[in-house]
């Protein structure tokens, strides 16, 4: 084998000797001598070539550095916003009656989705739209369409889940108000922005929204931070606000309006609850109201706060002003007897009268029995600048400084232009109007032992126990504590409005009931009826205000419609406050005494 | 010559130190942003539960339960004994009167 083996290579070796024999350089192929110009031309080309690299480096680095570093940097740089928190709205205890929650906004790109049939349907039912309707809303814009804003975080996350290829998401906040519609008005909404359109998200726009910060970062290529660069601003929360409302008298005074509004077949109904010591506003409802979560509510005559935007002609409620400066004056005392008989008077051609005939009445009889004769003498006797200054000194025609969007200043007219039947009008609150807030502030001076004080919405977060605020002084606390007792004789068995009772404190206030005014005239079968008073009578505590806006269910006056109203949200107040009552209450807890079964002995 | 292996040595060995050190800083500096806004998104889900919690406990839905579930009625004067301080707790304000 070994043998065999050197053979082959033997006969192999032989033509090879042969092939070593043949002279390349013989070859007339290469024999072609190469021209020096092209090796040249290859060096010069090489040479170019790293010119041209170099004039790129050079243009790269040096002379547009500036262009390829700003390039760069947006491929790994990246501006965060830091979306700030829109500040709280919560209540005199502390209860959120505004928050801000995350609800992701849903889109998509409809050229990149994919997805089959069936997780499409899933997406539609998660979104709570037909799939006809997804359809059509992905057909709109191949590039980019909202699918829905403002989704709750567990639906977002649903979504999510399906892992549709095309569908995004955006963090945004939504405005939550746990209160819904009982404080609707006095909290008010935001737009889908956050930015405040009504109520306090309105009046503290500035306080409640935060500033926004952002941050540059460097993302890494799986999009994980590993770096910032340059400053950071860090977002400014937003300053929460509290209220002096207490959202249990808020929900029970727009659940008492509610129900008296349904009852009576009326329009509409405000109340308003002011604490007469502070001046702290501890409700304001109004019926009908709205649901601020749903947008769908946010437009038409249901938004209007009533009680601080319509003004109405105060009415009988403006007397016991007639009355008080009467006293205050020396003119009468509660014992001076006016003449009302025969129920009807006569000024400069005009014509007063009262409902019924009264006869002889006292100071305190004019008040309680409400006559329009009575209180027109009495007021004859001031002179119109002293009744402007006194009705301007309580606040009408004046706008309450409640730093609220929307509150409107009432009408009344400058006394050099009264004519006397005008001033006569006035002193039983026609010809000039207020909004049922106004009527209630008025109110404080006979609360507050003569003086108007000033009214508030908002209270320090957890601050201390609010103190009793002093104001301007219009009366004297005994001119006003004697109005008091001719407000409580109103709510007496005799007066106009006995309804307005409660069990276990006494109270006192006055009603009105007016004709609706309807453009120039006054519409005949539309009525408005309101009572404003205050309890306990002795030291009072709050001032509630109600009206009932026409009334059409055969009971129109204000003792009938909106007494009863006042005195249950009274009742309820002063419980929830914990001011004990004042009148003796005969209890339905009773121990009767049985009589023991005698012992055998 | 040798003190030039030494410190080309030392030089290498310090740069894959610096390009782990700097990795490592890179990832811990992702972990902690991860941890960052791990805790916006607690706080905003405890912000959220918050608020559910308290749209669970409006007057509305307490006065509703109570009223239906377990039978109760609005407290009135007439059914409400109110009840004096005991003297210790005005103890302050009882001194000063002999």
């Amino acid at each position: 084998m070994n043998h065999g083996f050197a053979k082959k290579n033997a006969a192999k070796a032989r033509p090879a000797a042969s092939v070593r024999s043949l002279n390349y350089s013989t070859s007339p192929l290469l024999a072609a001598p190469t021209p020096p110009w092209r090796s040249k031309l290859l060096v010069a080309l090489v040479g170019l070539g790293f010119a041209l690299l170099l004039g790129r480096a050079v243009y790269v680095q040096i002379v547009d550095a500036a262009f390829f570093l700003k390039q760069g940097e947006i491929r790994y740089a990246h501006t965060i916003e830091l979306p700030a928190n829109r500040g709280r709205i919560v209540d005199r205890n502390g209860l959120i009656l505004a928050a801000s929650v995350p609800a992701p906004s849903i889109w998509a790109i409809p050229k990149d989705l994919e997805g089959d049939a069936a997780s499409r349907a899933r997406l539609a039912t998660l979104l709570g739209m037909t799939s006809a309707a997804l359809e059509s809303r992905l057909n709109d814009n191949p590039n980019f369409v909202w699918l829905r804003r403002q989704v709750d975080d567990p639906v977002a996350k649903a979504v999510r889940e399906l892992g549709i290829k095309g569908i995004h998401e955006v963090r945004e906040y939504k405005r939550k108000y746990p209160e819904g519609e009982a404080a609707a008005h006095v909290v008010g909404f935001t737009n889908v922005e956050e930015r405040g359109q009504e109520g306090v998200e309105l009046a503290f726009e500035k306080e409640l929204a935060g500033k926004d910060g952002t941050r540059r970062v460097i993302k890494d290529r799986l999009g994980r931070v590993v770096e910032d660069v340059g400053d950071s601003v860090a977002p400014l929360a937003g300053e929460d606000i509290g209220l002096a409302i207490d959202s249990k008298v808020q929900f029970f005074a727009y659940q008492r309006i509610r129900d008296a509004v349904a009852a009576n077949k009326a329009k509409a109904g405000s109340v308003v609850v002011l604490d007469a010591q502070t001046g702290e506003v501890l409700a304001l409802a109004n019926y009908p109201s709205y649901a601020p979560s749903d947008r769908r509510n946010l437009s038409g005559a249901q938004l209007r706060n009533r009680a601080l935007t319509d003004t109405f002609e105060p009415g009988s409620t403006m007397k016991p002003f007639i009355a008080a400066w009467a006293l205050e004056t020396g003119r009468v005392t509660p014992q001076t007897v006016i003449q009302t008989a025969p129920g009807r008077m006569t000024l400069t051609g005009s014509t007063i009268t009262d409902s019924h005939p009264h006869g002889n009445l006292t100071v305190t009889e004019v008040i309680q029995k409400s006559s329009n004769v009575g209180a027109v003498k009495m007021a004859m006797t001031f002179t119109p600048r002293e009744m402007w200054e006194l009705y301007s000194a309580v606040g009408f025609g004046q706008k309450p400084q409640l730093g609220f969007p929307g509150v409107v200043t009432g009408r009344l007219r400058p006394y050099k232009s009264w004519r006397p039947i005008e001033q006569a009008t006035m002193s039983y609150g026609y010809g000039l109007s207020a909004s049922l807030f106004q009527i209630a502030h008025a109110y404080t001076v006979f609360a507050h032992d003569g003086e108007l004080i000033p009214v508030t919405l908002t209270r320090p977060i957890g601050g201390a126990p609010s103190t009793p605020v002093s104001g301007i002084r219009v009366l004297s606390p005994k001119t006003a504590s004697t109005v008091r007792d001719m407000l409580h004789l109103v709510t007496l068995p005799g007066g106009t409005a006995p309804k307005a009772q409660v069990l276990g404190y006494s109270v006192g206030g006055k009603s009105g009931t007016a004709y609706k005014q309807e453009g120039a005239s006054y519409a005949t079968k539309k009525y408005r009826a309101w009572f404003v008073g205050m309890a306990p009578i002795a030291h009072p505590r709050i001032i509630v205000a109600v009206m009932v806006d026409e009334p059409s269910a055969g009971k129109y006056f204000g003792g009938d419609v909106a007494a009863p109203v006042f005195s249950e949200v009274v009742q309820q107040t002063l419980r929830m406050m914990g001011v004990q009552p004042d009148l003796d209450v005969k209890p339905q807890i009773v121990s009767h005494e049985i009589p023991a079964e005698e012992e055998s002995f | 010559m040798r003190i030039n292996v030494v410190l080309l040595l030392v030089l290498i060995a310090s740069s894959l130190y610096l390009v782990r050190v700097s990795y490592e800083s890179r990832r811990l500096f992702a972990d902690l942003d991860k941890a960052q806004s791990e805790e916006r998104a607690l706080d905003n889900d405890s912000e959220r539960l918050k608020t559910e919690l308290r749209s669970q406990a409006t007057p509305l839905r307490v006065e509703r339960t109570a009223r239906e579930r377990l039978a109760m009625r609005a407290a009135t004067p007439a059914v409400t004994t109110y009840v004096e301080l005991p003297a210790a707790a005005s103890a302050p304000a009882a001194r000063t009167t002999p």
